[in-house]
């Protein structure tokens, strides 16, 4: 793969590869970082970039991959803020599900911060999966091959990792 | 819309990236990527030798070059610009193998063979003395995708390998690549690692059973790794052993077996005296090794005319193994102690590492002070 080639990639990938950092890194700075090293590597094992049949799965697997090295740093520091967060968002706003559907619910900032926040919290297992499908916009399948794991795996966490943040949305509002 | 149906797209909405990259970010990230495609390779040849190991091994480390498969052993082998080789390798000498093992932490390939004579383009005194040799490729990978460590990288060698062949019937710690005069040319492409070996022609034990032995730990014949049968003369991996061994069986063409042509090689090597020519042992000598260690004196001689480079003055550490490590400037060294001193010396060993780039020699020898402390020194030799 050329230079030119992975140029291709960066304009085709790069804003889903830079959203999924976000959510891993959690600020500019550091999802820049993740942003460059993902694709560097990318470089280093581009024979096998070439052979992926889904170059954005397979740059996303990188950035898991890296963004692991780097958790245990970031792992203090994240558990604080988002509870704070979620905190404020309850405090502030008064919970929509008891009256009203999903449908007919503004998706207010402070909810999306809530959600947001929630889905931070979650053990990578589920969190991950959840922001390759949601934020990434991969689907069952490409999050199977990025993850290396059965199409049912990926939507049995799914599956889990929404009820686990349904339930901490519940929680939080009581 | 159904109520699952309804918190999938609550989901899409909330959990969609509104972060994008800046044009400066993708540029600066572009421009990084294109420097690095631009550097130029590091060619260093390093040859060693240490007094109580009896054959020298030549290394040759290259940086990587794009690749985008398994390299065959014709583009290994012009990669390490072998070029009478590679074409060897294209030959109907040449067997093609293509197994793969995987063992502990990383899988091996082993691509192919070819033996014959002057297949080199360098003369080396090995070659002088037994002009048929064999030359094998492997491939080693890590199980997890990642890469192995470029030989510019820090991380190259921590994980030393032995890759040699193994005779059936013949004692392994007393027959291998080392004893028959082999050596090998390493570079890692890509993330793949492959080793070029070379060895004195192995086609005339054909009809006897040679395997290609592969370990990770030491850079010599391991017998933790590996046992030997005595009575039936086969080798088998150790499974108890904490790291890769393995076995490839050569299929070597039976055909070109010499079993006379064989047994006069091994007694040669045992310094046994011929029972066909009656010669005495002392006249047995290896000629081969002669000239190495005579080059390898020549050299030494220029030490203390050398320039040492202060920054290259540090102490040794040890690994888990106990043996003695010393880095400097992507010079590696993993040796036991007992190889550089004998007990109670002090002062300079006699065991040197020697290595070359673009005509310039350096040396690297290592001291002991009466506290037991070794340190290690690169010299510029003139």
């Amino acid at each position: 793969m050329d230079i030119e080639a992975l140029g291709n990639l960066v304009q085709l990938h790069g804003k889903a590869i830079y959203g999924f950092c976000y959510k891993l890194a959690g600020n500019k700075a550091d999802t820049d970082d993740l942003y460059q090293e993902t694709f560097l590597k990318a470089i280093e094992v581009r024979h096998k970039l070439d052979a992926s049949q889904n170059p954005k799965g397979f740059l996303i697997s990188i950035a898991v991959g890296l963004r692991k090295n780097n958790r245990r740093k970031w792992a203090r520091r994240q558990r604080i803020a988002p509870i704070a967060e979620l905190n404020e968002a309850v405090d502030k706003h008064s919970w929509p599900y008891s009256n009203e559907t999903p449908e007919d619910a503004v998706l207010s900032q402070e909810l999306r911060g809530m959600i947001q926040a929630a889905a931070d919290r979650l053990d990578d297992r589920l969190r991950i999966p959840l922001y390759m499908h949601y934020t990434a916009e991969m689907s069952i399948d490409e999050v199977a091959s990025a993850l290396r794991i059965p199409s049912g795996t990926v939507k049995s966490r799914l599956s889990r990792a929404r009820e686990a943040v349904k339930k901490m949305l519940e929680v939080e509002s009581l | 819309m159904n109520e699952s149906e309804k918190w999938d797209r609550l989901f899409k909405e909330a959990l969609a990236s509104t972060a994008e990259p800046d044009e400066e970010l993708n540029e600066r990230m572009l421009n990084r990527i294109k420097e690095r495609s631009r550097r130029m390779p590091v060619f260093r040849k390093r040859i060693s030798i240490a007094v109580l190991v009896a054959v020298c091994t030549l290394v040759m480390s290259i940086t990587a070059v794009a690749a985008t498969q398994f390299f065959n052993p014709k583009q290994v082998a012009e990669h390490l610009g072998k070029d009478i080789l590679a074409k060897a390798f294209e030959s109907k000498d040449a067997i093609e193998i293509n197994q793969t093992v995987a063992s502990g932490d990383y899988s091996y390939t082993l691509h192919g063979i070819v033996s014959g004579a002057g297949l080199e383009e360098m003369n080396s005194s090995a070659q002088t003395v037994n002009p048929a040799r064999t030359y094998a490729v492997l491939s080693i990978t890590r199980q997890d995708g990642k890469p192995m460590p470029a030989t510019s990288d820090a991380e190259y060698g921590k994980v030393p390998f032995f890759v040699s062949p193994l005779i059936k019937g013949q004692k392994p710690w007393q027959v291998n690549i080392m004893t028959m005069h082999g050596g090998y040319s390493e570079t890692v492409i890509d993330g793949i690692m492959y080793r070029l070996i070379e060895c004195d022609g192995l086609e005339m034990f054909a009809d006897r059973g040679v395997y290609l032995a592969v370990s990770s730990g030491e850079s010599f014949y391991n017998s933790e790794a590996f046992a030997y049968n005595e009575s039936t003369g086969e080798v088998k991996p150790n499974a108890d052993y904490k790291g890769t061994s393995i076995l490839f069986d050569l299929p070597l063409d039976k055909a070109k077996a010499d079993h006379a042509k064989a047994e006069a090689y091994l007694k040669k090597m045992r310094n046994e005296p011929s029972p066909k020519t009656g010669a005495d042992p002392e006249t047995a000598s290896n000629d081969a090794e002669a000239d190495m260690v005579k080059k390898m004196d020549e050299l030494k001689n220029k030490i203390p005319d050398g320039e040492i480079i202060p920054e290259s003055v540090k102490e040794v550490t040890y690994d888990d193994l106990g043996r003695a490590i010393y880095e400097y400037d992507g010079w590696k060294s993993a040796l036991s102690a007992d190889m550089l001193f004998t007990e109670g010396q002090t002062g300079y060993s006699d065991a040197v590492q020697f290595s070359e780039a673009n005509g310039n020699y350096m040396a690297l020898q290592f001291a002991r002070d009466e506290k037991g402390v070794i340190t290690g020194r690169v010299i510029n030799l003139k």
